[in-house]
């Protein structure tokens, strides 16, 4: 049980919910899943006092409309995603990355949307309670960063642990979001500020409504790697995705993404790395060591600096060598 | 973060409860709760059926997986005034009085309890899997089971008690 009272209500569109929310201010929160929302809340670092749910809401199956790209309903549960024959045809890397998340009931009830609005994560942020044994933290309200004490009082140190944001980011993916003066748009990129603090640039009356992927290219290749602790279940320590086009020569890549989630308040890039993957031959090892030592990964839950460095640069290396691969098949 | 003060009210007011009407195993029921009130503490507390477990309480262990409309999903971690209208089924309903089901029965061939709290879990989520896939292979079983931990660590014993569910060859051990 949750240990405090709260309202709760279930609007039937998108339209209510966003009204709702600008009525309610910052007490109110979205549910959607819950996924993540309920286990904060019963630890609570999240004490909405009106929770919006969503479930009356059907999402749309997934659609492939006339310009080739695709629109995905950011209710979809991650299961479907995992499951849909359109999804898993056009768009492998983002159905396989939606496998990776968690276990098979969070994925029944989990959806995109919420996991790309998910709560930051740190051992002394959204744990339970007993396993704390300390002050509250700065993102809870209290005086020290107990990860990083000599953080400046305004920082938070806690990472963004969304399996599929990255996928995101590296198809360049669009999100509609919807607010109480109609629709916009924004890349993928944009949703995030880079603060634990405050770690997404949504409004408190937002709704992240769907999210739209762009047809992808010819002799396009991707490769995606997660490295967690116990396989299935586990946040990942470190997410590795990578997009690239080949040339026609099947050697030169015309351009190349590379995106690092779990060791950032949001996703990270190597962009001089990008660059100089741009009309290159590609040498997966030195650029596996250059995209490793550009990015400063966070450390976290126990990992430190140097070993999420290491682990960067052997998964950059065999992503790398997967994506040419597939880049090839392709052609 | 937002000092809670007063754990029982909201602005000022009680926070109302609600009537929900869902069926469980087959009988509708109807019950009366607040919106803090988990699925898991309406099935335990309030129907009274407590083959579900609580265990983590945080959506991780799979000790209190149940079916809402054929799909296995975490109890603890989802509102009860979430699953309205909703066909719920627990453990409860894999047994018809003292006759245990095939899943059931297999589980015990194989010896696939230990200390038997992640059992109801482990057998929700197998019936989830075998309604979608009636011969899963290893793989198929331990994707399927991911969600959901055994302390005891029998996992071995628990995906012959599928296969051996499924009819794949797998002979009931001689315990």
């Amino acid at each position: 049980m949750i240990l405090y009272d709260f309202e709760y209500e279930r609007p039937g569109s998108l339209k209510e919910a966003t009204a709702l929310l600008n009525e309610s201010g910052d007490g109110a929160r979205l549910l959607a899943g819950g996924t993540d929302l309920m286990p904060n809340m019963r630890v609570e670092v999240v004490t909405p006092s009106l929770l919006v749910s969503l479930s009356g809401i059907e999402p749309a199956a997934p659609e492939k409309r006339a310009d080739g790209s695709i629109k995905i309903d950011a209710l979809t549960k991650l299961s479907d995603l995992v499951d849909d024959e359109l999804i898993k045809s056009e768009l492998p890397m983002l159905a396989e990355a939606a496998h990776t998340v968690a276990g098979n009931q969070v994925r029944v009830m989990g959806t995109l949307g919420g996991n790309l609005c998910q709560e930051t994560r740190c051992l002394y942020y959204n744990q339970k309670h007993d396993y704390q044994f300390v002050e509250p933290c700065y993102k809870r309200g209290g005086d020290c960063c107990f990860p990083f004490p000599g953080n400046d009082h305004n920082t938070c140190w806690s990472v963004y642990m969304s399996d599929i944001a990255p996928v995101l980011i590296a198809l360049d993916a669009t999100l509609e979001i919807l607010g109480p003066d109609g629709t916009r748009e924004i890349p993928m990129a944009d949703l995030f500020t880079g603060d634990g603090l405050n770690p997404f640039t949504l409004g408190a009356a937002e709704i992240v409504q769907a999210v739209i992927v762009p047809p992808l290219p010819e002799r396009f290749g991707w490769g995606y790697h997660k490295t967690t602790v116990r396989g299935g279940l586990d946040f990942g320590t470190a997410i590795i995705v990578i997009a690239l086009q080949l040339a026609e020569d099947g050697e030169t890549c015309s351009w190349a993404k590379i995106i690092y989630g779990a060791v950032g308040q949001g996703p990270l890039r190597p962009t001089t790395t990008e660059i100089s993957m741009k009309s290159a031959v590609l040498d997966p090892p030195l650029i596996a060591v250059a995209a490793s030592q550009e990015i400063s990964p966070l450390p976290h839950h126990g990992f430190n600096k140097g070993y999420l460095r290491e682990n960067i640069r052997v998964y950059t290396e065999r992503s790398l060598v997967r994506a040419i691969a597939r880049a090839r098949d392709k052609s | 973060m937002d000092q809670i003060t007063d754990r029982t009210t909201v602005n000022g007011k009680k926070s109302r409860s609600r009537v929900l009407e869902m069926s469980i195993n087959g009988e509708t029921h109807e019950i009366t709760v607040k919106p803090r009130v988990m699925l898991l503490e309406a099935i335990r507390d309030k129907i009274g059926l407590t083959g579900t477990k609580d265990g983590c309480e945080s959506g991780t262990c799979g000790a209190c997986t149940v079916l809402v409309d054929g799909q296995p999903t975490l109890s603890c971690i989802s509102l009860a005034v979430e699953n309205e209208g909703k066909d719920i089924r627990t453990v409860e309903d894999l047994a018809d009085g003292d006759n245990l089901n095939f899943l059931q029965e297999a589980f015990l061939d194989q010896g696939g309890t230990q200390c038997g709290f992640c059992t109801p879990g482990m057998l929700m989520s197998a019936t989830a899997l075998l309604e979608k896939n009636p011969k899963p292979t290893r793989d198929d079983i331990n994707k399927a089971l991911e969600g959901n931990l055994c302390r005891c660590t029998g996992y071995n014993s628990i995906v012959d008690s599928i296969l051996q569910a499924s009819d794949q060859g797998v002979k009931p051990r001689l315990l």
